[in-house]
């Protein structure tokens, strides 16, 4: 047997090989690019090549009834990138640690206080980042912050940010997982499509852009959590948050923000 | 003749060793998912086992199996020593190497992102080396297979190749043309995304290369079974192979067809046309033809073993057949899940029916079924075959080799059959746990019992195998009895030219990978939206 007229038309195997897979390669083509998008009155509305294109995964247009000239609205502008989580330079913290003496009124003077005022101590810096941006252009509702943030540029909020990240977190760990910890906090609530806290709030996982929530003001907590659930808070981008918080009962509010608040620094040890 | 015995024993065992660890993981997965124990008190810990369990299997075990099997069957079918032993022990290393790299980053919970991988979920990159560095060892294999067949060719012009090489070499190009898919994913998305090159990924594009490897990667696993099915099967049974040429044209079928379907595990995917889809799913039905054939040959095989052994009539040879034997056991259960697990496969890769099964708990029992049931029952058998060769040991004990694969056979079943079932109820998979005191969960919450009870079956059945294999190792020596494949029925028909070479078979692999991956890669690949941040696992606190 000769190795030579494989290739050759004469050779049966290499003839009806190939004949048969361009016969199945182009039936099964016209069968899922013209013959099954004919019977689809959406495929077919713009004539036979856009039903091809359409079903080759390039429409047209993506959205042709939207129309683009009407704006939706945006829970937030801020689009959160790794880079705003990096630490920053001594220079930048220096800057921010100035800008900062106008924030100790209520934020304390190393970041923490009895205020109710959110803890900044040691916050993630892509979280400061993306609430000042939210409070400047009114996508978070503070009266006091709206108006402290119109005057910041782009560099004093990443400098602030930069400062309150290197601040030390005082007496706060991270939540360690134990059997004792509330239901919520460590397993949710599946099948009412609540996560865990602790899978983005440090513990499992800490995700980008959510806060460290470690020790904050109870009053706070709750009054973020109620916010998020009435919808009067909205700037989460995804509404991963205004999810969460509606399908809480107020119980479970109070539960898990005096679980987080349990750290909260008091009055004296200050 | 078996040279490089230390070689092929070498992959082998890592390749079982692993395989009892991850069994074990698999196992405790399944046992804190039940009602049976408490809730996973972090869910972290259970896909961190996720990780594990399906990295191990998936490519450990079965790439240490086909290239110790492929060592093996080189040497013992082309006759002569493998040429490139110590590349081959390079090779072994690379693979060792890299599966404790990403053993160790999948311990400490720096590779959570299951084994799967699926951007924008992100790992620590030394996971992703560790993957490619198995990958890359495993190249070394693909290319001495080549290399030796090449040099016998040489010296045995005209003659045709040995089945069991050929498939083996089916085998190494069929893996060699898979592993593309993935391996550029994790060099061009994957790994710039990890190492913190760059902060986006395109996901869609990741997702539709991992497609092009994830389908075939199942006929790289398959392959080893399949040789033993021709080339084992109907000489342990006392019979002969029915048509050698059948066995080839399976083969060349599998080189083919085995990569243009991946698409139809993308069915969900918005960003692929639905006309891909559509010719994806057209070529996933092709490729059961191959595996028809091979039941055909088998099955008309053993018929010959049975009317050899005094079988009459339509249905007396099956009478005839030697069931004390544990390849006649073995090569039967891997038939009843090759089949249960090929209907389901059909559900899965029709585009309608897939809707109702997709991301179930269907899925998990579907490949659970063909994988590590008919196909890994049968590298328990390879493993049974080659051992005297390897370690020159006596006869291994028949009775404990028949219990343990009705152990495996038997929790196979229970441990997929309830996973079927309540995937049609809509169970999603990977999960780590189920709240079963909720009325509308409660009802299945006696299948998942099951399933551990059925994984408790497996656990020990791994157990008996390696068992097995390393009392083997003790007691006398003997010279192995001179190892032999199937005679086909028609000794000394010609082999067709097609079938004695793979040029014509990898050039219409090549094509149709290109004919239905091309169009989605390009079109991805140019698509900004594609574009969507990376989300690190396991990255901080």
């Amino acid at each position: 047997m000769k190795a030579r007229g494989m290739y050759a038309w004469a050779n049966p195997w290499f003839r009806w090989s190939l004949a048969s897979i361009i016969v199945i390669a182009m039936c099964s083509m016209l069968i899922g690019f013209v013959w099954l998008p004919s019977v689809q009155p959406d495929f077919t509305a713009q004539g036979l090549w856009a039903s091809i294109c359409r079903a080759a995964g390039v429409p047209a247009s993506w959205a042709p009834d939207l129309d683009t000239t009407r704006s939706h609205p945006q829970s937030t502008d801020v689009v959160l990138e790794r880079t705003m989580a990096r630490a920053a330079a001594p220079d930048a913290v220096g800057r921010g640690a100035t800008l900062a003496l106008n924030c100790t009124m209520c934020h304390g003077a190393r970041g923490l206080s009895i205020s109710d005022a959110p803890n900044l101590a040691g916050q993630y810096p892509e979280v400061v980042i993306k609430q000042l941006h939210d409070y400047k252009v009114h996508k978070r509702a503070s009266s006091v912050m709206e108006a402290l943030a119109q005057g910041l540029s782009e560099r004093d909020i990443s400098d602030l940010a930069s400062y309150y990240a290197y601040l030390p977190k005082a007496r706060t760990a991270a939540t360690t997982y134990a059997e004792a910890l509330p239901a919520l906090v460590r397993v949710g609530a599946p099948m009412r499509n609540i996560a865990p806290c602790i899978s983005c709030h440090g513990g499992v996982d800490q995700k980008l852009g959510t806060p460290w929530i470690e020790g904050m003001p109870l009053d706070y907590l709750e009054a973020q959590l109620k916010a998020f659930r009435s919808g009067s808070r909205h700037n989460d981008s995804e509404a991963q948050m205004r999810n969460m918080a509606r399908a809480m009962t107020a119980q479970e509010i109070d539960a898990v923000s005096a679980f987080y608040a349990r750290k909260a620094p008091t009055g004296e040890s200050r | 003749m078996l040279l490089a015995r230390k070689l092929v024993l070498a992959h082998f065992w890592v390749a079982f060793v692993a395989f009892l660890g991850a069994i074990l993981l698999g196992e405790w997965q399944m046992f804190v998912r039940s009602p049976l124990a408490t809730w996973v008190n972090n869910p972290e810990h259970y896909y961190r086992s996720v990780t594990a369990h399906g990295t191990v299997m998936a490519y450990v075990l079965p790439t240490l199996v086909a290239m110790g099997f492929g060592y093996a069957i080189t040497e013992l079918a082309l006759e002569r020593p493998l040429i490139g032993l110590r590349w081959a022990w390079a090779g072994f290393w690379l693979v060792i190497l890299g599966t404790i790299l990403a053993a160790v980053t999948m311990a400490v919970g720096k590779a959570s992102v299951l084994y799967t991988f699926y951007p924008p979920m992100i790992a620590s990159p030394l996971y992703y080396i560790g993957v490619v560095l198995v990958v890359v060892g495993s190249w070394i294999w693909v290319a001495l297979m080549s290399i030796n067949l090449r040099a016998w060719k040489k010296d045995h012009p005209g003659v045709s190749i040995p089945l069991a090489m050929f498939g083996n070499v089916a085998g190494a190009y069929l893996w060699a043309w898979t592993s593309v898919g993935a391996a550029t994913e994790v060099l061009v998305l994957i790994l710039p995304a990890s190492l913190g090159l760059t902060d986006t990924i395109n996901a869609g594009l990741a997702r539709v290369l991992f497609s092009w490897t994830l389908h075939a990667i199942v006929y790289f696993w398959l392959m080893p079974t399949y040789i033993a099915f021709y080339t084992l099967v109907p000489r342990a049974i006392g019979g002969r192979l029915y048509s050698d040429t059948m066995g080839r044209v399976a083969f060349v079928l599998f080189l083919v067809f085995s990569m243009p379907i991946g698409i139809h595990h993308l069915f969900a995917d918005p960003q692929i046309g639905a006309g891909f889809k559509f010719v994806h799913a057209a070529m996933t039905a092709m490729v059961s033809v191959p595996t028809l054939l091979t039941v055909f040959t088998i099955v008309a095989s053993a018929e010959i073993a049975g009317r050899l052994r005094g079988g009459k009539g339509p249905f007396g040879w099956v009478k005839a057949l030697p069931w004390d034997n544990p390849m006649m056991l073995a090569v039967t259960f891997s038939f009843v899940m090759l089949g249960f697990g090929g209907a389901g496969g059909l559900v899965n890769m029709s585009y309608q029916l897939n809707e109702t099964i997709h991301n179930t708990q269907w899925v998990t029992g579907h490949f659970h079924l063909i994988f590590a049931g008919a196909i890994v029952i049968m590298y328990f058998m390879v493993a049974y075959e080659l051992w005297p060769q390897l370690t020159h040991c006596g006869p291994l004990p028949q009775r404990l080799m028949k219990t343990q694969l009705w152990l495996w056979f038997v929790g196979m079943m229970v441990l997929s059959m309830p996973w079927h079932l309540v995937g049609l109820l809509g169970m999603p998979r990977r999960m780590a746990y189920y709240d079963y005191t909720h009325p509308d969960l409660q009802s299945q919450a006696w299948t998942v019992i099951a399933s551990t009870i059925g994984g408790l079956l497996l656990v020990v059945s791994a157990a008996v195998f390696v068992y097995i294999l390393a009392t083997a190792h003790r007691g006398a020596r003997l010279v192995p009895k001179t190892f032999t494949f199937s005679r086909p029925a028609h000794a000394g028909a010609a082999t067709p030219v097609a079938l004695n070479g793979f040029g014509l078979w990898v050039a219409m692999m090549i094509g149709l990978t290109i004919v239905n991956y091309g169009f989605p890669i390009a079109q991805l690949a140019l698509l900004p939206e594609a574009w969507v941040p990376v989300i690190p696992i396991g990255g901080r606190g």
